[in-house]
């Protein structure tokens, strides 16, 4: 179904820590490559793949990927520690997960590095959404101040009971949803973890009929 | 990646387009039944000596139009979702139908009903041939139950393809007990 991709040579311009469990890889973006808002690359170093949704904008001159470093993870160390200039090479566009206009509200929901491609999509001008970002930690809200400036609501939900504040939701994006959203028909774009992503499902049939969803599984 | 999402516990399935959809509908019956036709295209291949390249090539364009037809009925058709999908032409079952007349000049004429059968490939075939005409039969029930006036031009490319497909089918069995040796076996009263 998916259409054909070329291979792409790039080269790591810059790394950047966004948590202590978490960091952003800017790559050149070559010339010939371009992408939709929330669409992913496939990223090729030594004999491992991995895909990544992108961060950054068509309009950007780099590609910006965040990811979060899994100790025991094939890419993602390796990731984290390669030097400035170092050549890799990446297939893509990949993936259908971009925004559809329609008459319903927008729900964006996220878990973790999740929020990859709705940068993407905020950053390229849809901003009359509600956004949930689900994370353990708020060290792991990344992006939080240019979310909570360009969206309609930004509502941080923070699983860990430790971390309550009058800041944040605390609890599962789930719960937020369960609790907070009235009733209704939306559009729902969920990315990140299966667990959520089977749950918010299960919970939008349940209490949100008429609802339509497009989801993005990361693993 | 996990491979199991358990967002289709409660007998519920999203369609590329978004929406949630019953399990029971004709439209998931229609692709599961092109799922079902892609995986026995893929038996015939391999039952296939590797020497008939064509035949493998010819097979392998179906079964990735079949992929493209399954994306089809995957959205509705108003939706931005059907703008992301190549448009399924009417040259797809131009192709067929020029692979049918190339083949069935190969062959002797049919001098009645044939029993469905014969070497492996062929049976194969047969088998292909049938749940090509279920996948049919519930794309039309679908199309009647679910469009109101004018079928949209993917849908109904789609359907004719199909359409052709199993007769497609049809002459595929014939050529592989033509290209092994095996005799057909004529339906006698």
């Amino acid at each position: 179904m998916e259409a054909k991709t070329d291979t792409y040579s790039t080269k790591l311009v810059e790394h950047c820590r966004l948590s202590k469990k978490s960091f952003e890889i800017r790559l050149k973006k070559p010339p010939l490559f371009s992408f939709k808002p929330g669409q992913r690359i496939c990223l090729i170093y030594s004999t491992v793949e991995r895909d990544y949704s992108l961060v950054s904008t068509p309009a950007d001159n780099d590609l910006i990927l965040c990811i979060r470093n899994v100790e025991e993870g094939m890419l993602s160390p390796l990731l984290s520690t390669i030097a400035t200039g170092t050549r890799l090479e990446f297939t893509g566009p990949h993936g259908y997960f971009t925004f559809q206009p329609s008459p319903r509200p927008a729900i964006f929901v996220a878990t973790g590095t999740g929020i990859a491609p709705f940068c993407s999509i905020v950053s390229s001008g849809v901003t009359d959404i509600t956004l949930l970002h689900g994370v353990t930690l708020a060290d792991d809200l990344y992006y939080a101040d240019f979310l909570r400036s360009s969206v309609k609501r930004y509502v941080p939900c923070l699983s860990d009971p430790d971390e309550s504040s009058v800041d944040y939701f605390s609890g599962r994006v789930t719960e937020y949803l369960q609790k907070h959203l009235a009733p209704g028909a939306y559009d729902f774009y969920l990315c990140g973890r299966s667990e959520m992503i089977r749950d918010a499902t299960l919970l939008i049939d349940e209490k949100f009929p008429g609802s339509f969803i497009y989801t993005e599984q990361y693993f | 990646m996990k491979i199991y999402t358990g967002t289709g516990d409660r007998g519920k399935t999203s369609l590329f387009s978004g929406e949630r959809v019953s399990k029971a509908s004709e439209r998931i019956k229609a692709y599961g039944d092109l799922d079902e036709l892609n995986s026995i295209i893929g038996a015939l291949v391999a039952a296939l000596p590797p020497k008939y390249t064509n035949l493998v090539d010819e097979l392998e364009h179906i079964q990735s139009n079949l992929f493209e037809i399954s994306a089809i009925l995957a959205t509705t058709p108003d939706s931005p979702s059907m703008n992301q999908l190549r448009s399924f032409s009417r040259k797809e079952f131009d192709a067929l139908e020029k692979a049918i007349d190339a083949r069935q000049n190969e062959l002797t004429e049919l001098k009645g009903f044939i029993l469905p059968g014969g070497h492996m490939t062929a049976a194969w075939s047969h088998i292909a041939r049938t749940v090509c005409r279920r996948t049919e039969r519930h794309m039309v029930s679908f199309l009647v139950e679910s469009i109101q006036g004018e079928i949209p031009d993917q849908y109904r490319n789609a359907q004719i393809y199909l359409n052709r497909l199993s007769d497609y089918f049809f002459v595929i069995a014939r050529y592989c007990n033509h290209l092994s040796g095996t005799t057909e076996k004529l339906w006698k009263k």
